[in-house]
């Protein structure tokens, strides 16, 4: 019997709307259908009416996990366009905080793949030892979440030599812990049993379905834009491209477990050769003409931001890609033929966020199921005529 | 005099008051206890320490809006929290706590009722499975038909297991079998593995991780219950503490040599090993993730199952040598 | 792999201290950068309303009371502020800083706001601005 369960918008595997269509056939997924566009923020119109530097808290805001990522895309993006070269320090932090907040990201996710799989004490233990890595973020930056440390031309904070002892005698309590947690998600049966084999995705698929970040590092290739096309100062920096071939979410873990190593590594080489200066120059109010792409690694793959400036002090355009929206496919080709009870796991495996990737908003008839994609515009007049002098609708049909 | 000593086994202890209340302890050490092993706080500021955490709980789900989903059926839908409330509390008052000699059984034990108690702890099950089907949401089937499918993982191993130290002690009544083990406790060792296995088994029966498939949230909502909300969801969580609290009696009993003592020691007895028994289904919950449905049938049958017959090969054996 | 590689990290915990903090009731401290909310210290503040035109949220508000006088309202609606610190940053003058209060909310958003009427400050800027 095959029968359609729709997995959102409202679920709790997914902390943000999407729908997940699952065409099933008793345990097993037949077919698979992502539709996006719950949760659209008008970010990028918004964009185009603030200042370039009102603009880097807004493009913090595109998503909490890996705020310190976009602002740092747009940031370098404009820095190009406004032809400013950061400080050597400057860029030492930002680097450092890029580092600390990949720390806490993989951390989290290790967590969520934990509560996903029902495993509620890594979940635990986890989220507990990501306070440290809070902790030495909220010491650096003064919030939590929203760093707010990048401004166009470097940093607005600097280091004392307290606080850098304080991160390396933390990071020394971090890498212990997560040797163990390599070890306990490496050993423990029944959490193994769910994760190797699951979510499989071949090399070839994982290239063709331009999947990024450890979704593509686990299926065996070593692409990583801090390594193809450094950016800040990753071209000084010794660290591996950690890669996995076993294609499943195991080796998804995996990758993020041995990224976290790296991160310690790069950390520590950045607070030992942090060299003296300033932390930022003075940038200019307005941008030439020019338009720019700028790319970044963030913990959840390729971030890409292109910034197009007019000569004011306002952007003419800026389109953001977040990671999560070039997995959507590769996550698609994961779901097929798989068991309900991987879904969460599969997903959470792309590490999705989904607010950041929401771009784009296409209407669905509700009766016929038919999708088009019409201008504002046209949207506004056709919910006048649609809705005028009508009583509101009670009972609606849900539109499976 | 008959009838008041009925009416107090019956109301008072063991069983419904007794019943509530201990249920509702005992989930709060199991909350604790969760809570502690993954260095958190637990339930702490209702009662002292959190004590009344789940009759507050309770007392709030009670007080909540009570829906039933207009393509449900209604009555089957309304009337199995109390008929499966009602099954479990049954199960209760035949554990041998009260009222307990060998001498003067009491009128409800009788030759057999180790086979009734198990029965009656599978009904909760399809309880479980005809709460999910006939709210006739997607989740709730799907999370029905798990239900079932674990059924057929689990329920032979935790027959098998449990009957074993039955066969040694050459008695079905559950009181026999404990005067049985606490005249010769070296006996009960023999019966290690068979506590193992009815211990995994019993951590199934009440859905708990690694087997809580049925309901569990991040892949199919919730489950079973997923339509169930007020007082119908109060009472379900009611009857799986006190289920919780029936199995773990039910493994004292048969492997830890029962409660002896009369009233006062008697109970002493009853909650220190119930919580012996739940400790160990704590821990088990906190050191796994969940399996799929599919690993846990093919676990109870590569493994458990296997397992349960080496112990009865090796209570048969044991059997033979002291006779 | 091994069974129950997890139990004793957990029995070792068992007895420990909880992590949490139990929150009302305890706090913990924040640290000395903290960025909570900004206020004025207006015998600083010289309007040159650098603050408002950089503020993201747009919560800085700045009006003339008095042209002749040079008095002048600031607002700060708490409501919209974003906690960001541009404002700090912005100010050639010190005379915007961030507090550490983290407990803020309120039942009612226009309790958030605060407000500052004062004269016009003669005070030369100490250092450059950051940023512009």
């Amino acid at each position: 019997m095959r029968f359609q369960i729709p997995i959102g918008p409202q679920h709790p595997a997914l902390k943000e709307p999407i729908s997940l269509r699952m065409t099933v056939e008793g345990e097993i997924i037949r077919d698979a259908d992502i539709r996006l566009g719950y949760n659209h923020r008008g970010l990028e119109k918004l964009a185009e009416q603030k200042t370039w530097i009102q603009n880097i808290y807004l493009t913090e805001r595109i998503c909490g996990i890996c705020s310190h990522s976009h602002t740092t895309c747009y940031v370098q993006g404009v820095e190009k366009l406004m032809e400013l070269e950061p400080p050597k320090r400057g860029l030492y932090i930002r680097t450092l905080v890029a580092e600390l907040e990949r720390i806490h990201s993989h951390l989290l996710w290790l967590g969520v793949a934990g509560h996903e799989a029902g495993f509620d004490s890594f979940f635990m233990y986890t989220w507990r030892d990501r306070e440290i890595v809070m902790d030495i973020l909220e010491i650096i930056c003064g919030n939590r979440v929203h760093y707010g440390i990048n401004t166009i031309g470097g940093v607005r904070r600097d280091l004392d030599e307290q606080q850098v002892k304080h991160i390396l005698d933390s990071l020394a309590i971090l890498r212990q812990r997560s040797e163990y947690y390599q070890h306990l998600g490496t050993n423990e049966p029944s959490f193994v049993a769910r994760l190797a084999g699951v979510g499989y995705l071949s090399r070839e698929d994982a290239i063709a379905l331009c999947a990024v970040g450890p979704t593509l590092r686990a299926s065996g290739v070593p692409m990583d834009v801090r390594k193809d096309d450094p950016y800040a100062v990753y071209d000084e920096v010794p660290f591996e491209v950690c890669t996995a071939d076993t294609c499943d979410v195991l080796g998804r873990t995996v990758v993020r477990i041995k990224e976290l190593f790296q991160c310690y590594n790069i950390i520590e080489y950045l607070l030992k050769n942090l060299p003296s200066g300033p932390v930022a120059v003075r940038a200019p109010r307005r941008a030439k003409p020019n338009e720019v792409v700028s790319r970044y690694e963030a913990p959840r793959g390729e971030n890409i931001h292109y910034i197009k400036s007019n000569g004011t002090d306002k952007p003419e355009r800026l389109k953001v890609r977040a990671p999560t929206l070039g997995n959507y496919a590769a996550t698609i080709k994961m779901l097929k033929n798989g068991f309900i009870a991987d879904v969460p796991l599969i997903f959470a495996a792309i590490d999705p966020c989904i607010c950041c990737a929401e771009r784009a908003v296409s209407l669905v008839d509700a009766r016929s199921g038919q999708e088009k994609i019409i201008s504002m515009n046209s949207l506004k007049t056709l919910s006048l005529k649609v809705s005028a002098g009508k009583a509101r609708k009670r009972e609606a049909e849900w539109p499976l | 005099m008959a009838t008041v000593k009925t009416l107090i086994y019956l109301v008072i202890y063991p069983g419904l008051l007794f019943l509530f209340l201990y249920s509702t302890f005992v989930e709060w050490y199991d909350r604790k206890l969760y809570a502690r092993l993954q260095n958190r706080m637990g339930p702490t500021h209702t009662g002292r320490f959190g004590l009344l955490q789940p009759i507050a709980d309770f007392i709030k789900l009670m007080a909540k809006e009570d829906i039933v989903p207009d393509r449900a059926d209604r009555k089957m839908f309304s009337v199995l929290p109390a008929v499966g409330l009602a099954i479990v509390f049954t199960a209760m008052l035949l554990l041998p706590v009260w009222n307990y000699s060998l001498d003067q059984p009491s009128a409800i034990s009788f030759n057999g009722d180790l086979i009734v108690v198990l029965y009656l702890l599978s009904l909760p099950t399809f309880i479980f499975f005809l709460a999910g089907w006939s709210s006739t949401n997607l989740f709730s089937t799907i999370g029905g038909a798990r239900v079932l499918t674990m059924l057929f993982g689990y329920e032979v191993p935790l027959f098998l297991s449990v009957l074993s130290p039955a066969v040694l002690a050459d008695s079905w009544r559950l009181a026999e079998i404990a005067a049985f083990y606490r005249q010769k406790p070296a006996l009960a060792l023999v019966n290690l593995l068979g506590f193992i296995v009815a211990l995994i088994c019993v951590q199934a029966k009440l859905e708990r991780t690694p087997f809580d498939i049925p309901h569990a949230e991040t892949e199919i909502v919730g489950g079973t219950f997923t339509e169930y909300s007020g007082k119908k969801l109060a009472l379900f969580r009611l009857m799986m503490d006190a289920e919780m609290v029936v199995a773990a009696g039910l493994l004292a009993t048969v492997f830890l040599g029962g409660f002896p003592g009369g009233v006062f020691l008697g109970l002493l007895n009853f909650i220190i090993k119930t919580l012996f028994v739940i400790f160990f289904l704590s821990l088990i919950r906190a050191t796994t993730s969940r399996i799929r449905v599919d690993q846990v049938v093919s676990f109870a049958w590569k493994y458990l199952a296997p397992l349960a017959i080496l112990q009865l090969l090796i209570v048969i054996l044991v059997k033979g040598l002291i006779s | 792999m091994k069974i129950g590689v997890f139990i004793p990290e957990l029995l070792r915990h068992l007895f420990k201290k909880p992590a949490t903090v139990d929150y009302p009731l305890q706090k913990l401290e924040v640290p000395r950068d903290f960025r909570g909310s900004p206020y004025l210290r207006p015998e600083l503040c010289i309007v040159c309303r650098a603050c408002e035109r950089d503020c993201p949220a747009e919560a800085i508000e700045i009006t003339a009371t008095n042209e002749a006088e040079k008095r002048f309202r600031m607002v700060i609606h708490n409501d919209r502020c974003i906690h960001c610190a541009q404002c700090v940053d912005s100010c050639p003058t010190e005379a915007m800083l961030m507090d550490t209060r983290f407990e803020i909310s309120d039942y009612d958003r226009h309790n958030l706001k605060m407000e500052w009427e004062y004269v016009r400050a003669v005070v030369k800027p100490k250092a450059e601005p950051k940023t512009s």
